[in-house]
């Protein structure tokens, strides 16, 4: 009897258990497919911004009006689908939505050292999807001696 | 009920799964990631991803690879070693044990642990929508009592009840199951970020003992990506004088090229790297665009990939096992998915890897087996079962008709409607198979039952209702049943999954060898089943009232050339090559529409028959259907087949 008792327990148990997960299942997925909408072009978008960087970077070696407008163009298009691209220049370093790649050395002695803790250049842009960091800014950081 | 989670804490990432509905799920950190970096800055609390990004920037006080120094003594040759690896200010702390100073503050080994535990304790919550308090958590094997104390203390701090503290190489055991196969010994090769280990495990009484552990602490994916840097701007610099190293913005673009094209080499054989306007030269912007060949990077790796061979003979050496006693192979870490490395690994022990389950979850995976196990909510009665052949019956032409394939969970049912093969056939036989050859007679017949008292009608018409129910114990029921008169019979076989694993590896793998030779064979019935369909359809159309009704629209040759050409279709039915017959089939079709289109056209103008329309109609259905076998007189019967 007592054998059957814990049985009975085990099998009540392993119930609880599987309607739990069931149910728990059934509000993530609710989630989820909101997150999905959200960011269903995630991957895309993450696909296609290494061509933005390097428009961004022509636009860097040669001085074309061309350039400058297509720039402008991909960023519009990106901003219609809610990607927002992330201020950096002359900001604090936030490791939320930046990557210290690289420092440079300032001397608080001088001028320069206002530029400690804040970025310093912008190596890659870094760009928002809803709210969400889609990939953080790759930027060079001033640091004190 | 809380849930038990398993934690697979790494040196240079961690990772967490949890059992969910019976099987393992791996939980994405809040970044959606499936691993966290084992980063931590223990100041300000951040952790991971996060971390990692200001590493460059603030390299005293952002601690990595902790788990290098995890219940090891300062005086410690290895804490010693990485003392002059590591940038952030390592000391000797209580009882001489190896701590580490941030900001003037010291930190224990499991303190920061204990931050990356939160932090996974944080993201699993949110995951789960409910609290988190009990964890297995994966150590290497060669941790000793020291170093697996700390490693449960750690779990401690971070507010977490560790139940049980396994080894790393257990846990990806685990993850394939290998506990319940009859493997005595193991090899688990674990290639990750930063280290290499080898473990040799022997399974006894349902405990592995570890055997030996050898490996290269500091071997790992990062050392493949400098090789691969090294070497782009190795030939960037031979060919426009440009170091690539040196401009930092270059560089970072190098880094994620290099990565890219390494990852991209495991699936295709050469990877085009292209970063345009990498760097500015004297004479204007130069372009980075180069090809790597697999074969290229395999030979710039081929160094790092033989530096594991040593360690893996020294393990074998030190278990006093030879190769030909590994019985199972397990690869472990991101690593291992580069096919150079399966390719060596599969040579030097001359039996293929475990693959399969994605190498960067595969310890966490293993470790939320164990805390299932734990749990109870990991047990034999509840481990829902695949069925491990596909089961199906037999129908015409001795064709395996599949009903429920294989690696489909169980309990589960299905059912199809099929029909006869003849006219006026009152009976059919089931003939259950199990297998995955598409002959029924390759197959295992694991029983067979007549259904009777079907009312006389043609072929194609009367509707058999056949269904498969599998219970949770893997007891299988087939039943038919004749939807008109309601007439149903049934069989209950209670061995349908109880093949040894040996049967079922020797039935997969015969039908793996044998796919070609079946598909013909099933080709050649299907042609025959199409003829001997169309071979029905024309005699019906040539013998029956419909022509007459036709009237003399139907010309008498063209009558006649069908007839001529159903004998010619007949005499080749049994014997004739699957060409021959799909000739014959496509002749007899033709003429036979001559014949539709002149009855179409009587019906236009006098409303009669309309047997073009039926023709097809008939032909595409007994392809459906595809019935069970008729035996009309000519016809013998074949074997298991329905009977009249």
């Amino acid at each position: 009897m007592v054998k059957k008792d814990t049985h009975i327990l085990d099998l009540e148990n392993q119930l609880k258990r599987a309607l739990a997960d069931y149910q728990n299942l059934e509000k993530r997925s609710v989630e989820q497919r909101k997150e999905w909408v959200k960011s269903a072009n995630k991957d895309l978008l993450l696909r296609l911004l290494p061509v933005l960087d390097t428009l961004m970077l022509a636009s860097q070696h040669v001085q074309d009006e061309g350039i400058l407008a297509s720039i402008k163009q991909f960023e519009d298009a990106l901003k219609s689908e809610g990607v927002e691209k992330i201020e950096t220049m002359g900001q604090e370093f936030n490791p939320q939505t930046m990557e210290c790649v690289v420092t440079e050395q300032v001397d608080p002695s001088t001028g320069s050292g206002q530029e400690e803790g804040k970025v310093m250049e912008e190596l890659q842009a870094g760009y928002r999807l809803h709210d969400k960091v889609l990939r953080p800014a790759k930027v060079k950081v001033g640091k004190k001696i | 009920m809380s849930k038990i989670i398993g934690i697979d804490l790494g040196t240079t990432n961690s990772a967490m799964a949890v059992m969910e509905g019976g099987s393992p799920k791996v939980i994405h950190s809040a970044e959606g990631r499936n691993v966290v970096p084992s980063v931590v800055d223990p100041i300000s609390h951040v952790v991971g991803d996060v971390a990692k990004h200001q590493l460059v920037l603030k390299p005293k006080t952002t601690i990595y690879s902790i788990k290098r120094l995890m219940g090891r003594k300062y005086s410690d040759p290895s804490v010693q070693k990485d003392v002059k690896l590591l940038p952030y200010t390592i000391k000797s702390g209580r009882d001489g044990m190896a701590v580490v100073e941030v900001d003037g503050r010291t930190f224990t080994p499991q303190e920061i642990s204990a931050q990356i535990l939160q932090k996974i304790k944080a993201d699993a919550e949110a995951y789960l929508g409910g609290k988190v308090t009990q964890a297995v958590i994966t150590v290497p094997a060669y941790f000793d009592d020291s170093q697996r104390q700390a490693t449960k203390q750690a779990g401690e701090i971070a507010g977490l009840e560790v139940l049980r503290i396994i080894n790393e190489p257990t846990a990806a055991a685990l993850a394939y199951g290998l506990d319940k196969k009859n493997a005595h010994t193991i090899a688990v090769y674990d290639l990750g970020g930063g280290t290499f280990d080898i473990s040799i495990l022997e399974l006894g009484e349902g405990v592995y003992e570890v055997k030996s552990t050898s490996g290269d602490t500091h071997l790992g994916g990062d050392d493949f990506d400098q090789t691969i840097i090294e070497y782009l701007a190795d030939e960037f610099k031979k060919e426009h004088n440009v170091d690539l190293r040196k401009d930092p913005q270059a560089l970072q673009r190098l880094k994620e090229a290099a990565e890219k094209a390494k990852i991209e080499l495991s699936s295709s054989q050469e990877a085009e790297i292209n970063q345009p306007f990498i760097t500015q030269g004297k004479e204007g912007p130069l372009h980075l665009t180069m090809k790597l060949t697999r074969a290229k990077l395999e030979s710039l790796v081929d160094d790092l990939i033989q530096k594991t061979i040593k360690p893996v003979e020294a393990a074998l050496k030190d278990a006093k096992a030879k190769v030909a006693d590994i019985d199972e192979v397990v690869l472990v870490g991101g690593m291992t998915r580069m096919p150079k490395i399966v390719e060596v690994v599969t040579k030097f022990f001359g039996k293929e890897a475990h693959k399969g389950v994605n190498p960067d979850e595969v310890v966490a995976v293993g470790a939320a087996i164990q805390g299932g196990v734990l749990g109870g909510e990991v047990k034999d009665v509840l481990l829902l079962d695949v069925t491990p052949l596909t089961l199906g019956i037999e129908t015409l032409g001795s064709v395996a008709t599949p009903l429920i394939s294989r690696n489909t969970t169980v309990p589960t049912a299905k059912s199809q409607v099929f029909s006869t093969a003849a006219d006026n056939q009152t009976q059919v036989e089931i003939n259950v198979l199990q297998g995955e050859r598409p002959m029924a007679s390759d197959n295992k017949s694991l029983g067979r039952f007549i259904l009777d008292g079907i009312p006389p009608a043609p072929r194609g018409i009367p509707q058999v209702e056949v269904t498969f129910d599998i219970d949770a114990s893997g007891i299988l029921s087939v039943k038919a049943k004749d939807k008109a008169t309601g007439k149903e019979q049934s069989i209950k076989i209670t061995g349908s999954t109880g093949l040894s694993k040996e049967e079922v590896e020797k039935m997969t793998k015969e039908a793996e060898v044998h796919a070609q030779e079946d598909l013909d064979k099933k080709e050649k019935v299907e042609a025959r089943n199409t003829a001997d369909s169309l071979i029905f359809t024309a005699e019906k159309t040539t013998a029956e009232k419909t022509l007459k009704d036709a009237g003399d629209k139907v010309k008498e040759e063209d009558k006649k050339e069908v007839e001529e050409k159903v004998s010619a279709l007949k005499s080749i039915l049994d014997s004739g090559s699957k060409e021959d017959l799909e000739t014959k089939t496509k002749e007899l079709s033709d003429s036979l529409q001559k014949v539709g289109q002149a009855m179409y056209a009587s019906q236009k103008t006098e409303g009669g028959g309309q047997k073009t329309e039926e023709t097809t109609e008939g032909d595409s259905e007994e392809k459906k259907s595809d019935s069970a076998k008729a035996t009309s007189d000519k016809d013998k019967p074949v074997e298991g087949e329905v009977v009249n």
